[in-house]
């Protein structure tokens, strides 16, 4: 099986998909409403889709193609009062966080469609482990070499970006210790981790073609890379956020994502290297780990700082970027957030070392995202 | 020598050591149900059948009589329970979830009403039938919901159709007799005693759930003590609802939705409270079957399975036509009205109390209602089972 071309996109347009959890208003438990919600929610006119997931407990929402910070913020602004509305009538709850805090993976269904069987009956428990909730972002590239330069370049900024969406401290009724435990589940998935170190289009395809020829994978979709091209819509993905708890958070992540990718492109500051990588596993492990706290070992100097220290030099590097794309509000308000170490991991771990237990935990989530409250 | 340091042969065990018996028995034929894929509490009710005047006759109605405590102390129980998983705001959120539940109930009491009228029953006791067979079974619904860790739109409206069914019914039940009896002769006792019912019940709720509340606040539910706090408070609500003569079953399922409606937090129960709810169903169902006699069971035979096939058409109907605009699809909208079969405990108590009260018109409501309740003690835990795994609503045993 070949690779598609790589089709045309406008340079920086944005997309940005978020898989959420449905829980039960009862116990706060996950909860198996997902075709139910849809079928709700077919009936609405919203921008984007609303798809199902893996699992009959998730759902996954996306935006259509954005230029801006703001019509992401309005799009994901319009699809959350509409699944809210939805939610009520069905008597469900839907939060953010990148794990449900004490969910039993063996009591998942696998949805009823028949790419997620074939991935069950492949994956075995992993699938029903794989009831994790990330955010994706879309960058629309124009064209595929430079798809592959903003892939690699954007891969030293994979600790910061987890370190700013990380909420998911909790998995199975117990505190992992972790900020972004929900990448550990990812990383069992054989084909997980970071893209080759292929620069051109060309080398990609044969890369491709080899991995084929293999009977390994099929198709991009069998990639499980923090960062993947999409040829079929001419961006790259960036795939390593949890969902955060409110759609404001995910709309300014969404933006720090585009200036990144327009300060890559223009600028074009990094020499591409395979040694790069050589800290890639430790940064990534470091920042699901600590968050902010964790140590950053630069890729090119190999000086350490920490990841917050990372983040603040980013964002002046970035900070004409975000003015020229009309987003540098809301990522001033990110930077005023990692200054004072607060992520959505930390405010769960707050409440509930505060002595809230699990469920009124999750309640509060739902009542954040279906609140629409500000990061 | 002393002959009272040795026991008497033969052994005089006393009466703990029959019940002690039967108790095990029940649980074993539950539990030999469940390893062939049945509700558990099929098992405790044929149990309870086999152990009462039916069949081995261990029990009878007087057992009932004076075990009655701790019969309506389970209801009061698991109506409480089932009072807090009822949310208010959800039934103002979606209107057409109290539509389905409206529907039901209507067609439901008209459909077997008319049957049993034009069965020639008279219209008193078709009246009450009607009033009967409005409700659905909170323990065994409970029960099979917690057995698979049922959850889902199907199970929500279940659940909320329940705690309404049975609200409706016992009201129903009581002013239609009370009517029949010449209870409200003259317009203002007519006017008063109903009022009386559903104010008085609403009030002992809010007392209830206003002292659960403030428990809360000082026994965490989940210890020792919060356990014996929260049974001390419902047989204190039980003591006070029977000396007011109102209805004991209204008041805990008032209690349970205001509390969810004051405090939205999560009410779980406890592990514990689990397990003695568990031991306080088997005992339930052990004693229910004391009630049924086998003469009035196959005097009551015929028009109970038309009651039972005009009933089932009313609840399949409701559910079926209302399911759809309330947010299910048609399967789950059939699943939902094949869900609401079961009738049983609290149905036969009803029956029971009417009896007491007025003994002849008792005794012809007595055994259609027993009919009704052995086939849908049976077989309606065994419906809803297959109605909640038929549309991947449990969370326990057959998931996939």
């Amino acid at each position: 099986m070949s690779l598609e071309n790589f089709a045309s996109s406008r340079a920086l347009s944005l997309g940005v998909e978020l898989e959420l959890q449905l829980v039960s208003t009862h116990d706060y438990d996950l909860v198996s409403s997902a075709e139910d919600l849809l079928r709700v929610m077919a009936s609405k006119d919203v921008p984007g889709e609303v798809k199902p997931e893996m699992t009959c407990s998730m759902i996954e929402v996306s935006t259509g193609i954005c230029n801006d910070y703001a019509s992401v913020a309005a799009e994901l602004e319009a699809l959350r009062a509409a699944l809210t509305d939805a939610a009520r009538k069905l008597n469900i709850g839907i939060c953010g966080g990148g794990t449900h805090a004490f969910q039993d993976w063996s009591e998942r269904r696998i949805f009823d469609k028949p790419r997620f069987h074939y991935l069950s009956d492949l994956y075995g428990y992993l699938a029903k482990q794989f009831t994790v909730f990330g955010q994706h972002v879309h960058i629309g590239c124009p064209g595929p070499d430079a798809a592959l330069y903003l892939l690699h370049g954007m891969s030293r900024y994979i600790p910061h970006l987890i370190a700013l969406s990380a909420s998911s401290p909790y998995v199975q009724g117990k505190d992992t210790g972790f900020q972004s435990a929900r990448l550990n589940s990812v990383f069992a998935f054989p084909l997980s981790g970071r893209a080759p170190f292929v620069e051109t289009w060309q080398d990609f395809e044969a890369y491709f073609r080899k991995m084929s020829d293999t009977g390994v994978v099929q198709s991009m979709k069998d990639f499980y890379w923090d960062i993947r091209p999409k040829p079929e819509y001419g961006t790259i993905e960036v795939r390593v956020m949890d969902t955060p708890l409110t759609v404001g958070r995910a709309a300014a992540i969404a933006a720090y994502i585009q200036s990144i990718a327009r300060y890559l492109m223009i600028e074009r500051p990094i020499r591409l290297a395979e040694d790069d990588y050589l800290v890639y596993t430790f940064n990534r492990f470091q920042a699901c780990r600590f968050g902010f706290a964790g140590t950053y070992v630069h890729p090119e100097t190999h000086e350490h700082c920490t990841i917050a220290e990372e983040i603040e030099a980013s964002f002046a590097r970035i900070e004409q970027h975000a003015i020229e794309l009309g987003c540098d509000g809301a990522l001033g308000e990110l930077l005023r957030q990692v200054r004072e170490g607060r992520n959505d991991a930390a405010w769960l771990r707050e409440r509930h070392t505060g002595g809230e237990s699990l469920p009124e935990l999750v309640m509060n989530q739902c009542a954040r995202w279906m609140g629409g409250e500000a990061m | 020598m002393d002959l009272l340091i040795w026991p008497d042969w033969p052994l005089a065990l006393g009466a703990l050591f029959p019940v002690a018996i039967a108790l095990v028995l029940t649980a074993l034929v539950g539990e030999a149900g469940g390893r062939f894929g049945l509700p558990r509490v099929s098992g405790y009710a044929l149990a309870g059948l086999v152990l009462g005047p039916l069949v081995l006759g261990w029990f009878d109605i007087n057992d009932l009589a004076g075990h009655r405590l701790v019969i309506d102390f389970t209801i009061a129980l698991v109506l409480f329970e089932l009072g807090i998983r009822l949310d208010v705001r959800w039934l103002a959120a979606n209107r057409w979830v109290v539509a389905t539940s409206t529907g039901e109930i209507a067609l439901t009491f008209a459909l077997t009403f008319g049957a049993l009228w034009a069965a020639g029953t008279g219209a008193g006791v078709a009246l009450a039938v009607a009033a009967i067979a409005v409700g659905t079974s909170p323990v065994i619904l409970m029960h099979v919901t917690n057995e698979l860790r049922a959850s889902g739109q199907t199970t929500d409206r279940l659940l909320a159709l329940c705690a309404l069914n049975v609200a409706v019914s016992v009201i129903l039940l009581k002013l239609l007799v009370g009517a029949l009896h010449g209870v409200h002769s003259g317009w203002q006792l007519a006017l008063l005693h109903p009022l009386y019912l559903l104010l008085g019940s609403a009030l002992a709720g809010a007392v209830i759930a206003a002292a659960y509340l403030g428990l809360r606040r000082l026994v965490d539910p989940a210890t020792e003590q919060g356990l014996v706090a929260m049974i001390a408070l419902l047989l204190a609500a039980i003591a006070l609802l029977s000396a007011l003569r109102l209805p004991t079953a209204l008041a805990p399922l008032f209690a349970g939705a205001l509390i969810k409606w004051r405090d939205r937090r999560p009410h779980l129960w406890p592990q514990q409270f689990g397990s003695f709810g568990g031991v306080l169903v088997i005992v339930a169902f052990m004693l229910a079957g004391a009630a049924v006699t086998a003469g009035e069971l196959f005097a009551g035979a015929g028009i109970g399975l038309l009651a039972i096939l005009a009933r089932a058409a009313g609840k399949l109907g409701g559910a079926m036509a209302f399911g759809p605009p309330s947010g299910l699809d048609l399967r789950k909208s059939l699943a939902l009205g094949v869900g609401l079969m079961p009738l049983s405990v609290l149905a036969l108590l009803q029956a029971v109390d009417v009896r007491l009260l007025y003994p002849e018109f008792g005794s012809r409501l007595m055994p259609i209602v027993i009919a009704m309740t052995v086939v849908l003690g049976l077989l309606g835990p065994i419906a809803t089972r297959r109605a909640l795994i038929r549309v991947r609503e449990t969370r326990r045993g057959e998931t996939s």
